[in-house]
């Protein structure tokens, strides 16, 4: 389907090319689930850092040297080594779905997530990551300045086991013209969305192919024929 | 072929994909070689469906199943796992001093820009002790030269701070820096210059106006043991910054973007490197350079093994013919 300008312009949607020749569908992450990422990983390195800090000023100097290592760590150290475990994404970004690939849809590479956490220092510039967000809203992939160098990607992660919306059962009626390919996907694929859609705007839907696919079907149920249609067309004969 | 047939046909594979996928590391860590060959000759059988499905315009469900399943699949079956003792050997023994040296323009670019002000600010400071003044309040300066003098405290510390407490301080306050120094080359550059020149600067001036005051032992035979590794390392942040404004502004025959990708992917191995340089000059600063009962030509000489060992390092090691012996 050939996308028009105003819809490439619109969708974020960014395909990757794997070697085994498919497109990987990735889907950019924006500033404002980010940003709650962002605070969620603040706050827990707040509470951990003051917890462990109770326990450390318990030490005297050594404590306090040990809390300025933890701070240390925490600081710059933190996302990297969420990032480069298992979920790719720190404990913040995987609450909110998020997780962080390559750009060529990848897995993060170490080097990658080091580049695009110690860039921060850049994304942080003049303030409160204004450049990073200036950045960010700038570009149809989301990228921060980190990202831009680390040649990473923020991304909805791929949801697992999608309801496999089939169509609602109905007898399968042949469609009384040959319909293209673009025409069957349509009519498929809306008979997958009928049990999500109220009943009026179903059959608004309907109305559009039932004449041509079901002349025959006048005053009955008009949703039932179509959808008997798509059972036809996916192979129930 | 009608889709439910190819559904009918195919759902096994994709159901084994998608149990092979589900996280449960008790599993996982578990899995052999042939384990993961079967989850990779899956995930290709799974593109090839894909590819099939949507050339034939099959359910958007059925797309997206398999849309989602090669995504996951694609993830774990080009998982990188091969960062160990051995990568970490590699990187000290060539790979970070080649990079130093294939960054020696950068690196002989930072040293000017350090040692400049540090040299220009040291000499005023020097010959004119109120200059100092304009760097530093006075309060600093009181400081210092409490820290430096020939009082009984440990040398350069504001209070007898114990050690593992100025560990820290040193890990979270240099290492920032450099961290900064290196985020600073994506402004062309100039961020980097900048904190370079200022550390050279601020540092020159405390040099000149110790040294006017007599403290000048006390406070080079501190400096001269991490400092090695310290003034080498911001230099060296400098140096991986630069390289970044250097992509930015001299492309060459790449796309801005493109040069700076690549520009970060090499610069990544010197921070690598510096990063355990302000380690290490940390470790030193905390545990040695401050003990005063270290007689002060002892930590002269330790100090200037440190800097031959350091330029040493960075001129012969990891070079092609010695890392084969």
């Amino acid at each position: 389907m050939p996308a028009s300008s105003a819809a490439s312009r619109l969708d974020t949607r960014y395909a990757a090319e794997t070697p085994e020749g498919i497109a990987l569908l990735l889907r950019p992450a924006g500033l404002v689930p980010r940003l709650y990422a962002y605070s969620v990983d603040v706050l827990i390195r707040v509470v951990f850092f003051s917890v462990a800090f109770v326990f450390l000023a318990m030490l005297g100097r050594l404590g306090e040297g040990l809390a300025l290592l933890l701070f240390f760590l925490l600081e710059w150290l933190y996302p990297v080594a969420f990032e480069l475990g298992r979920s790719g994404a720190t404990p913040g970004k995987r609450m909110l779905g998020l997780t962080v690939v390559m750009d060529t849809g990848l897995p993060i590479t170490p080097a990658a997530s080091l580049t695009r956490n110690l860039l921060r220092g850049a994304d942080f510039l003049p303030s409160l990551y204004a450049f990073g967000v200036l950045s960010m809203l700038f570009r149809r992939d989301f990228k921060r300045l980190g990202d831009i160098a680390a040649g990473t990607l923020v991304v909805h992660a791929p949801q697992t086991g999608a309801p496999a919306a089939a169509p609602p059962a109905a007898p399968a009626r042949a469609p009384a013209v040959a319909l293209t390919a673009r025409a069957q996907a349509a009519i498929v694929a809306w008979a997958g969305r009928v049990a999500r859609l109220t009943e009026a705007r179903a059959d608004e839907l309907a109305e559009i192919a039932v004449p041509v696919v079901v002349p025959r079907a006048m005053g009955g149920d008009r949703v039932a024929a179509l959808v008997g249609v798509a059972h036809w067309l996916l192979g129930r004969r | 072929m009608t889709p439910l047939q190819f559904e009918a046909r195919h759902a096994a594979v994709w159901n084994e994909l998608e149990a092979a996928l589900e996280p449960s590391p008790r599993q996982r860590r578990g899995t052999r070689a042939a384990d993961r060959a079967r989850v990779a000759a899956l995930y290709r059988a799974a593109c090839e469906h894909l590819a099939i499905a949507e050339s034939r315009s099959y359910p958007v469900w059925l797309i997206d199943r398999l849309g989602a399943l090669t995504a996951r699949g694609h993830q774990l079956v080009y998982a990188q796992r091969d960062f160990g003792i051995d990568k970490l050997r590699r990187l000290f023994g060539v790979d970070f001093p080649a990079a130093v040296r294939a960054h020696r323009l950068h690196v002989l670019i930072a040293l000017v820009v350090f040692a400049a002000p540090l040299l220009v600010v040291g000499v005023m400071s020097y010959l004119d002790p109120g200059f100092v003044l304009s760097l530093h309040d006075a309060g600093a300066i009181d400081d210092y030269e409490k820290m430096y003098g020939d009082a009984d405290g440990p040398i350069g510390r504001r209070t007898a701070a114990s050690d593992w407490a100025m560990f820290g301080f040193y890990i979270r306050h240099n290492i920032g820096i450099a961290f900064q120094c290196f985020a600073g080359g994506l402004f062309f550059g100039i961020g980097s210059l900048f904190v370079v020149a200022l550390n050279g600067a601020l540092a020159g001036s405390v040099a000149g106006y110790l040294t006017w005051r007599g403290h000048g032992e006390n406070f080079y035979s501190f400096v001269i043991t991490h400092g090695a590794f310290e003034l080498t390392g911001i230099v060296l942040a400098g140096a991986a910054g630069l390289a970044l404004g250097h992509a930015l502004l001299v492309p060459g025959r790449r796309s801005r973007l493109a040069a700076l990708q690549l520009a970060a992917r090499r610069a990544i191995v010197i921070v690598y490197g510096m990063t355990a340089m302000f380690v290490v000059a940390a470790a030193l600063e905390a545990f040695w350079s401050s003990a005063r009962w270290v007689p002060v030509h002892v930590k002269l000489v330790v100090g200037a093994a440190c800097w031959i060992g350091v330029i040493c390092y960075f001129l012969f090691q990891g070079r092609p013919g010695r890392s084969r012996s």
